[in-house]
Formats: C-alpha cells, sequence, structure tokens
C-alpha cells in the first residue's frame, strides 16, 4: 500500500518514512475512514451473502410451485385434447339403431327417400287422373245402358200390343185363326219374359251404375286432393339436409382446430417446464458467487483484524455516511432494506444476543416477503 | 285453366293460363284430343302463363305425354315459371317429358 498525499497531520507510527522497516506514515483519519468502510463492506457482504441465498431460495421453491402447476395445466390441456377428438369423433356420425352412421350418408338416404316419395305421388296423381278417365267413360256407357233398356221397354210394349191386335184378328177369323190365336198367345207370353227381363236388367244395371256413381266420386275426392306441398316439401327439407351437413362439417373443422390447439398446448407447456431448469444453473451461479463472497468477506475481515491489533487504542471508527446512504438508497425493497439495516445496526449488540437479527425476525410484520412493486 | 293454340310449321303451341288442377279434367282431356288430331308432330304446352298446378295437374300432364307417344307425336313443356317450374323440378318430369326454357 502506497500513500502519495501530502504529509500526515497526525502521525501514527514513531516518525517519517522508513522504507527498510516496511512502515509508512498513514492519518488517523484516513485509518478511521478505512476502518469504518471495512466494517460496513463486511456486513454488506454478509448481507448480501444472505439475500443472495434467500433469493435462490425463493427463486427455487417459486420454480418449483411454477413447474407442477404447469405439469398440471399440461395434464388437463392433453385430456381437454383428448374429449375434443372424441367430440370430433362422432360430430359427423349418428347413431341409429345402435350403429354410427356418417352424417353425408344418412343425408343421402333421407333424400333419396324423400325423392321416392315425391315419384310415389306422380304415379299415383297420373294413375287417379287415368281411372278418373275410365269411369267418366263407363258412366256414359253405363248412361247408354239405361237409355238401351228402356228402348227394351218400348220395343215390348209395340210387340205386346202387335200381339193382342193379332189375338183379336184371330177371334175375328174364326176357325181359319185358331192357330195364329196360338202364335199371338206365344208372342204376348214372349213379351211378357222380356219384359220381365228388362226389369231385372235393370235393376242390375242401375246398382252397377250406383256403384260406379259412387266409386267415381271417390276417386275424384282422391285425385282433388292437392299432393303439390308435399311435393315442394322436398326443396325444403333438402335444403335444411344441405344446411346440416355444411355446419356438422364447420363444427368438425372447429373442433379439429380446437384439437389441435390443445395438443400444442400441451407440448409449449411441456417446453416451459424444459425451460424452468434455468433455475438449477442459477442457483449453481448464485453458490458460486456466494462463495466468493464468503473468501473475499473472510480475506477482509482477516485484514481488518491484523489492522486492528497493530491501531492504537485510541483511534476509532469513522462510519461512511456518504457510502451507508448509497448502499440504502440500493435496497428499494422495504423488507429487504429493514434486514440491511437491523445487520448494520444491531449486530454485537445485546439485541442480537436476543435474536433480533434471525433471518426472518421483522419480517412478518405484513407483507411476508411479497415483493413490493414500485 | 284456359288455354289458346297457335299453329306453327312443324308445332302446335297451346298456351296454358291460369291454374291447372283437377276440376280442369275435362277440359284438358278435350285439349288432349285436339292436340292429337292436329297434324303437327311436335306439341309444345307453353306454360309462361300458368300460374299454378296441383298434383292431379301433373298426373293429366303425364297422361298427355302418353297419348302424344301413342300417336307418334312429342310433347315439350316450356318456359314454366314459379310453382310450376319449382313442381315439375321436384317431380323429376324432366326424365319423362321433354322441358324447355
Amino acid at each position: 500500500m502506497a500513500f502519495d498525499g501530502a504529509a500526515p497531520a497526525t502521525p501514527v507510527s514513531t516518525g517519517t518514512e522508513d522504507g527498510a522497516n516496511g512502515k509508512i506514515a498513514v492519518t488517523t483519519d484516513l485509518l478511521s475512514t478505512w476502518l469504518g468502510f471495512a466494517d460496513v463492506q463486511r456486513r454488506t457482504l454478509d448481507v448480501v451473502q444472505t439475500e443472495l441465498t434467500r433469493t435462490s431460495r425463493h427463486v427455487e421453491d417459486a420454480t418449483v410451485d411454477l413447474s407442477d402447476r404447469f405439469r398440471l395445466l399440461a395434464a388437463k390441456a392433453l385430456e381437454q385434447s383428448e374429449r375434443v377428438e372424441q367430440i370430433v369423433a362422432l360430430a359427423g356420425s349418428v347413431s341409429i339403431d345402435g350403429e354410427r352412421v356418417p352424417m353425408d350418408q344418412l343425408v343421402v338416404g333421407m333424400q333419396d327417400m324423400i325423392t321416392d316419395m315425391v315419384t310415389n305421388i306422380v304415379t299415383l296423381s297420373r294413375h287417379a287422373m287415368s281411372m278418373v278417365y275410365l269411369l267418366d267413360d263407363v258412366q256414359k256407357d253405363v248412361a247408354e245402358l239405361e237409355k238401351s233398356i228402356g228402348d227394351i221397354d218400348t220395343i215390348n210394349r209395340q210387340t205386346n200390343f202387335l200381339a193382342l191386335n193379332a189375338a183379336i184378328e184371330a177371334q175375328r177369323a174364326g176357325d181359319a185363326g185358331r192357330t195364329f190365336a196360338v202364335v199371338a198367345q206365344e208372342v204376348r207370353n214372349l213379351s211378357r219374359s222380356t219384359a220381365a227381363l228388362a226389369d231385372r236388367m235393370r235393376g242390375k244395371v242401375t246398382a252397377v251404375v250406383k256403384g260406379v256413381r259412387n266409386g267415381h266420386d271417390i276417386l275424384r275426392q282422391i285425385a282433388n286432393t292437392d299432393m303439390s306441398p308435399q311435393m315442394l316439401a322436398k326443396e325444403r327439407v333438402d335444403k335444411t339436409m344441405d344446411s346440416l351437413v355444411e355446419q356438422t362439417a364447420h363444427f368438425q373443422s372447429v373442433l379439429e382446430t380446437a384439437a389441435d390447439v390443445s395438443s400444442d398446448m400441451s407440448s409449449t407447456i411441456a417446453h416451459v417446464i424444459t425451460g424452468m431448469q434455468f433455475q438449477d444453473l442459477t442457483k449453481q451461479r448464485i453458490e458460486a458467487i456466494n462463495d466468493s463472497l464468503a473468501i473475499m468477506s473472510a480475506g477482509l475481515n482477516e485484514l481488518e483484524t491484523r489492522i486492528r491489533a497493530q491501531v492504537p487504542a485510541g483511534v476509532g471508527t469513522s462510519e461512511p455516511q456518504e457510502w451507508l446512504n448509497q448502499l440504502l438508497d440500493r435496497f428499494t425493497l422495504s423488507e429487504m432494506r429493514e434486514r440491511f439495516v437491523r445487520k448494520l445496526l444491531l449486530e454485537g449488540t445485546a439485541l442480537d444476543e436476543n435474536g433480533v437479527l434471525d433471518v426472518d425476525a421483522g419480517a412478518g410484520d405484513s407483507s411476508g416477503g411479497d415483493i413490493e412493486l414500485f | 285453366m284456359d288455354y289458346g293454340i297457335e299453329q306453327r310449321d312443324l308445332e302446335a303451341v297451346v298456351r296454358l293460363r291460369g291454374r291447372l288442377t283437377f276440376n280442369d279434367h275435362a277440359r284438358l282431356r278435350g285439349l288432349i284430343g285436339e292436340m292429337v288430331q292436329n297434324r303437327a308432330p311436335r306439341q309444345v304446352l307453353d306454360l309462361s302463363s300458368l300460374e299454378f298446378v296441383d298434383s292431379a295437374g301433373i298426373g293429366m300432364l303425364l297422361i298427355a305425354r302418353e297419348e302424344m307417344t301413342n300417336n307418334g307425336k312429342e310433347l315439350v313443356l316450356r318456359a314454366a315459371t314459379g310453382q310450376v317450374k319449382r313442381v315439375l323440378t321436384v317431380a323429376q318430369i324432366g326424365k319423362i317429358v321433354t322441358i324447355e326454357d
């Protein structure tokens, strides 16, 4: 150590420089300052070591906690991804009689069914109209038949009248007309039979006419039932089915994206957990720094002790107020500042004996170690 | 429903107007008869003025087509619009009868 400043005002040693003894003159003031500084420095180094250890432990605890939470998160993301995949697998199909039927297949099946229904309506309408036309004709024919029976009656009445006239003429002719009278009687009998037959025919034809008219009426009612709204319902059904297919496809694609996102989340979280291993390295570095600081602190302590041993009893320790202020300015966290102040002011006092300087003493008053922002 | 017939070289164009329903079945049968008698090989039903057709009407159009085929003529349904066009489409009548716009 070499001082090349002005001559000492208050020499501590015996006299002037004596290079041979390895002694130099140092002012009391400078020594006091150095001792004060060494004291503060040693305590500060202690505080810094303690703080570093605390910080390292704090980071370790927080990292372990974060890793656990992230692991939980990753597990949940994986679970969610599996659930979404299950939904994706089911979304495109429906269960019918215990069998999974793809939605598009189902829709095509339904549309085919409705197309068949419409085709059947068209075929039925066509057949119904053919029947209507057929029965229109049958009705005309039956009316003709009724008229024909009427004609038979007319002819029969004329025949009967002629036979009666013939019988009268035969009577007038006497014996000569006897044979003719028999023929005339036979003709009258024949006419009666024809009349009876015409009656029976009329009865039957009347029954047929009634049946045909009833059938015609029923058929007209059937044919007159308009099925075109049911046919047009196909348009609506087709649109609904198309919309259903489109919506299902949309859901499926959204769900697939969601499954991918969940899976991505899970792998990102796994990376985050791997990234948390920085804490190990940090811990090792802090330990190395602390070891260096301990060596520096021990060296300083030893030097201080040696120097104090050579200093006369009258020389005190000058407190480096300005440095202390600068140091205190750095400790913006109140809890940390408190620990620093305690260490500086109380170490070696009666309070220290009573354990006031224990690391966690005084820290539990309010915030309990939470980080104070700003 | 009522109608008017316009005779051209190779086709007879029958313009149907109003609503074609079951109640028109007798009139349509008469029209089919006229079309069979008509010498044109191509019988066109112009549906541009037809507002409505019911399922019986569709049945009658198919009967008309059958009658034309039986008599060696072709039936064409032309220019259907609105409900008539929709019903013809849904019923896939185009598979059986020639449809023109």
